[in-house]
C-alpha cells in the first residue's frame, strides 16, 4: 500500500490506543476521588437542606441563583479589559469558559470572530515562531564562532535542546508569577500555565478573577496578557521547529509521487509528447489518455535544449543543491542519514562520464525551464505548493538524472 | 526590510489590531446585559437570604457545597466513558473544563498525556485530513469527466468550495442531532458544535451532561465521541488545504534567498570553467557540493548561508 496511507492508518490507530490507555488511567485516577467526594459534597447538601428546613423546590431554585451567580463573582468579565481576555481565548482556542457570550448576538459574533481569527492567529504564530528559530540560530552560530569551537554549524539536536528549555522556563517563569499573584500553589500554578499555552484551556483555573483584577489591577492585567500571548510564541516556535515538518509529510509525498511519475512516463518517450499518469493512487498507463489534460513538460524540449552548457552545468550542480535541500527538508528524519547517503551517491548523480551528465542536466533543464509543474499530470493543480517556489521548479532537474537511486534510498529510510 | 520580517511585523500589528476591535465589540455586546443580569440576581440573592434568614456565613457555606456540587450534578465523569471523553478534551485541546482532574497526580498525568498525545493527534489530523483532500480530489476529478466536462481538472477553488460545504455540513449534522438528544435550541447545538470543531471549548454547552448519559446511553456516547473526531477531520481537512501552506511561509523564503546566495555563488564560478570537461571539473563540483553541505548540517537556512556566503567570499578573494 502506498506510503502515505499506511503512515495515516498508522497514526489513527496510535491515536485511539492513545485515547484508551489514556483513559483507563484517568479512571483508575480520579474515579475514586470523584465517588468520595459526590457522597460527602452530597451529604452536606442534605444536612443544610434540613438545617434551614428548606422544600426542595426552594432549595433548588437557591441552586440555581447561587450557581448563575458563580461567573459574577469573579467581578465584571465583559467591560473591556474582560473582553480583550475573552477575545484572547477565542483566537488562541484557550478557551477557558469563564466568560462565555450568553446573548445571542455575542455567540453569533464570536462564531464570526473565530472564524477569521483563528487562522490569522495560527499563521502569526509560526510566523514569529519560525523568526524567533532563525534567530536563535544565528546567535548560536555566532556563539560558537566567539568561543572558537571548531564546527560552528548549528545542528537539530542544538535547537531543540534550546527550545525545549526555552519552554520549560516560560512555564517556570509564569508558575513563579500566578503562584504569587493568584495565591495558588506552585504546582497549581504551573499546571494552569501548562493548560493555558497548550491551548487546553480548562478552566478549573483561570487568572485575573480574584479580587475584581480585571478593573482594579491594569499592570497585573497587562503581564497576564503578555504572559499568554509571548508564551504561545515560544511554544508556537518549538512546534513550528519540531512538529510542522510532520504535517506536511503526507503532501510532500504525493508530490514526489507525482514528480516520479511524471518524469518516468517522460523519460519513457524520450522526450516527446508526455502521457503521464493521471491519479493520484496507483496509476495504470491506461488511463492516461482518458480525458486528462496535464501535459506538463512534453513540449518544452526545443526551448530548453537550447541551453549552452555552462549555463546546463551551473544550473544542474544547483539542481543537485535544490533537489538536496528539497529532500533534506521535507522529510526530517531522512535528515539525519541524509548527508551520508547523499555523499554517497553523489559520484553517482555526477557520473565519471561528464558528457552524458551534462546531456541529462540539459535534458533536466528542459524539464524545469517548463514553467508547468508536475503535478499538473495527476489533474489537481490545487496541490501545487507555491506556482513559482525556487525549489520546486528546478526540483524536477535530479530526478532526470537518477529517479530511481535518490528516490529509492530516500523511500527505505524514511517512516 | 527582508520579507519574511516584514510579514511576520504585520501579522503581529494585525492580530493586535483584531483583539482591540474584538474586545470593544464583545464589551458592546454584552456588557449591558452582563450588568443587568448580575443586578437580578444579586436582589434575587438578597431577597433569599432574608426569606431564609441565612446569616453570611451560613450562605457562604452554602455557595460553597454547592459550587462544589456542581459538576456532580451531570453524573459520573471519570468512569472509562467519562475518562475516554476527558482524554479526548486533552489532546485535541478542546478543553470543556466540564471536568478536571481533582487529584495531583490526575493534574501531572494530564500534562505529560498533552505533552505526547497533542502532537501526536495534529500529525494524525492533518495526515488523514490530506489523504481526504487528494481522495476528494481523485473523486471531484472523476464526477467531472462523467459529466463530459471539458476541463477535467480540479482547481484549488473547486477544493475550497467542497471543503467549505462539507464544513458547514458536518456543523449542521452536529447541530440537529445534539439539538435533538440535548433539547438544546438549533443555534445553541450548531454554537456547541462550532465551538467544540474550532476546539475553543468554553464549556458552556458540553453534550453528554444530561444526568447519566455516559454511562446508560452507550450509542449516543458513541457517536458525540465520533462526531468530535470526525469532525476535528474534517476541519482539518480544510485547515490542511487552505491554512499550512501559509504556515511554512517564512521557512520556504528563507530557502529561497539561500538560492539568491548560491546564485552569486555560481555565478562567480561558471565563467571560469566554460568548456573544461575534465575530471578535474568533476572533483571541484563534486567538492563544492561536499562542502556546502557539510556546511548545510542542520535544518534551516541561516546555517547554511554563513557557510556559504563565507566560501563564496573567499573563492572571490583566492582569484
Amino acid at each position: 500500500m502506498k506510503r502515505q496511507n499506511v503512515r495515516t492508518l498508522a497514526l489513527i490507530i496510535c491515536t485511539f490506543i492513545y485515547l484508551l490507555v489514556g483513559a483507563a488511567v484517568f479512571d483508575a485516577l480520579e474515579s475514586k476521588k470523584e465517588t468520595t467526594q459526590k457522597k460527602k459534597v452530597y451529604d452536606r447538601k442534605q444536612e443544610l437542606r434540613n438545617k434551614y428546613n428548606l422544600t426542595k423546590l426552594n432549595f433548588d431554585e437557591l441552586e440555581e441563583v447561587v450557581l448563575q451567580l458563580k461567573p459574577h463573582k469573579a467581578g465584571l468579565q465583559w467591560k473591556f479589559a474582560g473582553s480583550f481576555y475573552f477575545a484572547i481565548t477565542v483566537i488562541t482556542t484557550i478557551g477557558y469558559g469563564h466568560a462565555a457570550p450568553s446573548t445571542d448576538g455575542g455567540k453569533v459574533f464570536c462564531m464570526l470572530y473565530a472564524l477569521l481569527g483563528i487562522p490569522l492567529t495560527l499563521v502569526m504564530f509560526q510566523s514569529l515562531g519560525e523568526r524567533i528559530n532563525t534567530l536563535v540560530r544565528y546567535l548560536l552560530h555566532r556563539l560558537k564562532n566567539c568561543l572558537g569551537m571548531r564546527r560552528t554549524e548549528v545542528s537539530m539536536v542544538n535547537m531543540v535542546a534550546i527550545g525545549f528549555i526555552s519552554c520549560m522556563s516560560t512555564l517556570c517563569v509564569g508558575a513563579l508569577s500566578f503562584s504569587h499573584f493568584e495565591g495558588w500553589s506552585f504546582f497549581h500554578a504551573y499546571y494552569y500555565c501548562f493548560i493555558t499555552l497548550t491551548t487546553i484551556g480548562f478552566g478549573d483555573y483561570v487568572a485575573l478573577q480574584k479580587d475584581q483584577a480585571l478593573q482594579t489591577n491594569p499592570k497585573y492585567v497587562a503581564f497576564c496578557f503578555m504572559y499568554i500571548l509571548t508564551g504561545l510564541t515560544v511554544i508556537g516556535a518549538f512546534l513550528n521547529l519540531v512538529v510542522l515538518r510532520f504535517m506536511t509529510m503526507n503532501a510532500e509525498d504525493e508530490k514526489r509521487d507525482a514528480e516520479q511519475r511524471a518524469l518516468l512516463s517522460q523519460n519513457g518517450q524520450a522526450g516527446g509528447h508526455n502521457h503521464p499518469g493521471c491519479a493520484p493512487d496507483p496509476p495504470s498507463s491506461s488511463s492516461a489518455a482518458s480525458g486528462c489534460s496535464g501535459g506538463a513538460g512534453g513540449t518544452g524540449g526545443p526551448g530548453g535544449g537550447g541551453n549552452s552548457g555552462v549555463g546546463g552545468a551551473g544550473r544542474g550542480l544547483r539542481n543537485v543543491y535544490a533537489e538536496v535541500l528539497h529532500f533534506q527538508s521535507m522529510c526530517s528524519c531522512l535528515w539525519y542519514k541524509s548527508r551520508e547517503k547523499l555523499q554517497y551517491s553523489i559520484p553517482m548523480i555526477i557520473p565519471r562520464d561528464l558528457s552524458t551528465s551534462d546531456t541529462y542536466m540539459e535534458q533536466g533543464e528542459a524539464f524545469s525551464s517548463d514553467a508547468l509543474h508536475p503535478l499538473h499530470s495527476n489533474g489537481c493543480v490545487y496541490s501545487m505548493h507555491h506556482p513559482h517556489s525556487a525549489i520546486s521548479s528546478v526540483s524536477t532537474g535530479l530526478h532526470s538524472l537518477t529517479p530511481y537511486r535518490l528516490g529509492h534510498s530516500k523511500r527505505r529510510s524514511s517512516i | 526590510m527582508k520579507k519574511q520580517n516584514v510579514r511576520t511585523l504585520s501579522l503581529i500589528l494585525c492580530m493586535f489590531s483584531y483583539l482591540l476591535v474584538g474586545a470593544a465589540v464583545f464589551d458592546a455586546l454584552e456588557s449591558e446585559t452582563e450588568s443587568s443580569r448580575r443586578r437580578i440576581l444579586e436582589l434575587k440573592r438578597t431577597e433569599m437570604k432574608k426569606k431564609y434568614r441565612f446569616s453570611e456565613d451560613d450562605y457562604r457555606e452554602i455557595e460553597r457545597v454547592m459550587l462544589q456540587a456542581d459538576p456532580h450534578r451531570a453524573g459520573r465523569q471519570w468512569k472509562f466513558a467519562g475518562s475516554f471523553y476527558f482524554a479526548i478534551t486533552v489532546i485535541t485541546t478542546i478543553g470543556y473544563g466540564h471536568a478536571a482532574p481533582g487529584t495531583d497526580s490526575g493534574k501531572v498525568f494530564c500534562m505529560f498525556y498533552a505533552v505526547l498525545g497533542i502532537p501526536l493527534t495534529l500529525v494524525m489530523f492533518q495526515s488523514l485530513g490530506e489523504r481526504m483532500n487528494t481522495f476528494v480530489c481523485y473523486l471531484l476529478r472523476r464526477v467531472k469527466q462523467c459529466l463530459g466536462l471539458r476541463r477535467t481538472e480540479v482547481s484549488m477553488e473547486n477544493m475550497v468550495l467542497v471543503g467549505f460545504l462539507s464544513c458547514i455540513g458536518t456543523l449542521c449534522v452536529g447541530a440537529a442531532a445534539f439539538s435533538h438528544y440535548e433539547a438544546w435550541t438549533f443555534f445553541h447545538a450548531y454554537y456547541y458544535c462550532f465551538i467544540t470543531l474550532t476546539t475553543i471549548g468554553f464549556g458552556d454547552f458540553v453534550a453528554l451532561q444530561k444526568k447519566e448519559d455516559l454511562q446508560e446511553k452507550t450509542p449516543y456516547v458513541a457517536f458525540s465521541f465520533m462526531y468530535i473526531l470526525v469532525g476535528l477531520t474534517v476541519i482539518g481537512a480544510f485547515l490542511n488545504l487552505v491554512v499550512l501552506r501559509f504556515l511554512t511561509m517564512n521557512t520556504e523564503d528563507e530557502k529561497r534567498d539561500i538560492f539568491g546566495y548560491y546564485d552569486c555563488f555560481l555565478s562567480t564560478h561558471t565563467h571560469t570553467h566554460t568548456h573544461t570537461h575534465t575530471h578535474t571539473h568533476t572533483h571541484t563540483r563534486v567538492k563544492q557540493v561536499l562542502s556546502v553541505m557539510a556546511a548545510a548540517d542542520s535544518v534551516e537556512s541561516t546555517s547554511y548561508c554563513m557557510p556559504l556566503m563565507e566560501f563564496c567570499f573567499n573563492e572571490e578573494i583566492n582569484r
